[in-house]
């Protein structure tokens, strides 16, 4: 019954994985034809390059979400039962949203970007018809209630196992006193992304249907403020918590390459409440050129992102390197990968953290220097767990072993990921402005420098999914000793 | 100066943490007990930590004071000008055009349509200021341009198709004026 159950959870596991790393490809060629253009090298249409970086910024929200939550469920299955039936759900919503965002998108010109601000889908609307700015609004509706029906699926589940959230975010040990360890990392993990993200979602899910029926009945409106609020309680916790999904790999994957625990100490659980905490509070870093926002509530939005990084840096980051330190670890694919992640997570958080700052974000805000941070921890954090993991995953249950096409695409991979980051924050160093389809000279070098970049991180993505998709073939031939400590 | 300040801060922070990455990464093959390694690191941390706070804290003390959103609430004064900003798909609508150095300018802006995010780049296209125009609310941003020349009004918030387009050229005359003023 147990093998069964987990036959399936893996099956989705690796149909979730196959849908994303091929995805990513897509978004990543997308990606170097903006850059191209934004370099001068081609010319799209300014109309065709808005749609792109649309399906390009939703895409990959998209699937670095459904990434992390293929590592998410995969390693919590390992501690408690899951019903895979809710996360084929969460697959199916998925999937019926990205179809519909590709519609909207292709079909019917929609282009006002993921984190679109009201009312600029109404404009749209007016322009392009209204199907496509619904069929967008509504797809982003469908992805967000998949996840949300897997979010309180685990949070039921999670209470039934462990008698409470506040029992799997460690409060007994924080504020009770109780001795040991708490619940495994993935649990506590999977804790945190569940309140956060569950509220994210909401959020976006209110804005999703105000601009819905705005659309639909230009009389409702929603105040633009209060909607950029939304838009981003939604957007930034969203794409944050892509990264707390998949570090449960790095989590399980470290510790048992170097055959040393990784539990949940004292420290660790205080570590994942404020990041908790934080997480919720920071987007307000956003609004930090809305000079109508309330002053208090900008000084928030600085000193609390500067706060956040704390966790990573002083706990996982460091934990990371704690645990690897003279353990003779084996250093392979999925090692590596994760090794590398918590470096680009935290190289990421460096100019992230730089830009919360107020008098900073006054003269880099919405410059390039933004996707330059977001590109590092995502492309050389969330999906470098990813990708890791996609390659432990066909170890663990396969039979697959590395090869010298491996090592090459990681080194490739990671080089020019660097130079692919650099370019963009050098051109946030030289003012260029993100979300241009079309840059002045002054600029142009760099957007150069990152397609080139980009083209040698697709050929070293190429590698990964190829592989990973043919190492799938040997999924289920090795019988695994792994048994859940319940089976409720 | 912030961008040059944040990229070679970042390039230092991001080297730091490449050498701490490589010397785990070296010492990785030998192989110690954890128990003391888990003790000695554990020491380490609380400075480490108390060192990161530290910074955090002098940084926020240094820039928190010099903070852009002082006259979003006050009255002008009596000496600055006051300019309505417009921003509309795909152009800005200024109520003054003329600018001289060493003015106080208080730009007053909004917007028309949808939200536009209005940046004042100098004549070497650098962004020196910024505020986002959003429909129904008046963010007020005051500068005082300290050199001449041609400044260029560049839109930073994506606000459709003709984004890229919404620029505009605003000219900047020394200060006294030059024969070519009024």
């Amino acid at each position: 019954m147990v093998t069964k159950a987990r036959s399936i959870n893996n099956k989705g596991v690796a149909l979730a994985l196959m849908v994303t790393s091929v995805i990513l490809v897509l978004m990543m060629i997308f990606g170097v034809m903006m850059l191209l253009n934004q370099g001068n090298v081609v010319k799209i249409s300014p109309q065709f390059f808005y749609k792109i970086m649309t399906i390009h910024g939703t895409g990959m929200i998209g699937i670095a979400a459904l990434g992390g939550s293929a590592i998410m469920w995969y390693f919590l299955s390992k501690h408690i039962y899951l019903n895979s039936k809710v996360f084929f759900a969460n697959l199916l919503f998925s999937l019926i949203g990205v179809v519909m965002i590709l519609i909207a998108i292709f079909g019917f010109n929609f282009s006002d970007g993921w984190t679109f601000l009201f009312p600029l889908p109404a404009y749209s609307a007016n322009l392009y018809g209204k199907l496509g700015a619904l069929l967008f609004l509504f797809g982003m509706l469908a992805l967000g209630i998949g996840y949300l029906v897997m979010y309180f699926y685990l949070a039921a589940r999670l209470t039934k196992e462990y008698g409470g959230l506040h029992k799997t975010l460690g409060w007994e040990h924080i504020f009770g006193g109780k001795k040991g360890y708490g619940p495994p990392p993935a649990a506590v993990a999977t804790t945190m992304v569940i309140i956060t993200n569950s509220i994210a979602i909401l959020a976006g899910a209110y804005v999703l249907v105000a601009s819905i029926l705005n659309i639909i009945n230009p009389a409702i409106t929603i105040d633009p403020m209060l909607a950029k609020h939304l838009t981003y309680a939604f957007g930034h916790i969203f794409a944050n918590c892509t990264i707390y999904m998949a570090v449960i790999a790095v989590y399980e994957v470290l510790s048992k390459y170097t055959e040393r625990p990784w539990k949940s100490n004292k420290a660790f659980l205080i570590a994942w409440n404020c990041s908790t905490l934080f997480t919720l509070m920071i987007y307000t870093h956003h609004l930090l050129m809305d000079f109508a926002v309330p002053k208090w509530m900008l000084i928030v939005g600085q000193v609390f992102s500067y706060a956040n990084g704390l966790p990573v840096m002083v706990v996982t980051a460091y934990g990371a390197l704690m645990i690897v330190f003279r353990s003779a670890i084996k250093w392979d694919f999925a090692s590596s990968m994760m090794f590398l992640a918590m470096f680009g997570w935290v190289a990421g958080a460096v100019p992230a953290i730089i830009d919360s700052t107020i008098v900073v974000n006054h003269v880099m805000h919405n410059t390039k220097w933004v996707p330059g941070h977001f590109h590092t921890y995502m492309g050389m954090g969330v999906i470098a767990m990813i990708f890791g993991f996609m390659y432990y995953f066909n170890k663990t249950e396969g039979t697959q072993k590395q090869n010298s096409y491996d090592k090459f695409a990681i080194f490739t991979y990671f080089i020019f990921f660097t130079g692919l980051a650099g370019s963009f924050l050098y051109a946030g160093k030289l003012s260029a402005p993100r979300r241009w389809a079309e840059h002045l000279p002054q600029w142009t070098a760099t957007d150069q420098v990152g397609a080139l970049c980009g083209i040698f991180i697709i050929a070293a993505s190429l590698i990964f999914t190829i592989r990973f998709i043919a190492g799938l073939k040997t999924v289920g031939s090795k019988s695994t000793p792994d048994t859940l400590k319940s089976a409720s | 100066m912030y961008q040059s300040i944040a990229w070679y801060v970042t390039l230092f922070l991001v080297f730091l943490l490449a050498l701490a990455f490589a010397f785990v990464y070296g010492e990785s093959r030998r192989l110690r007990e954890y128990g003391p390694i888990q003790e000695k690191g554990y020491k380490i941390r609380k400075f480490y930590f108390l060192g990161l706070l530290a910074v955090m804290g002098f940084a926020s003390a240094m820039s928190l004071s010099k903070l852009p959103y002082h006259n979003q609430h006050a009255a002008a004064k009596e000496h600055a000008k006051v300019v309505e900003v417009a921003g509309m798909q795909y152009a800005w609508e200024f109520s003054d055009e003329n600018f001289t150095v060493g003015e106080e300018i208080q730009f007053r802006v909004t917007s028309k349509d949808v939200t536009h995010g209005f940046g004042i780049y100098d004549p070497e296209l650098e962004l020196i200021a910024q505020t986002q125009a959003m429909p129904e609310y008046t963010n007020t941003l005051t500068i005082t341009f300290d050199k001449p020349g041609t400044y260029k009004i560049l839109c930073l918030e994506y606000c459709s198709v003709g984004h890229h387009v919404m620029m505009k050229d605003i000219v900047v005359k020394p200060k006294g004026g030059n024969g070519h003023g009024h």
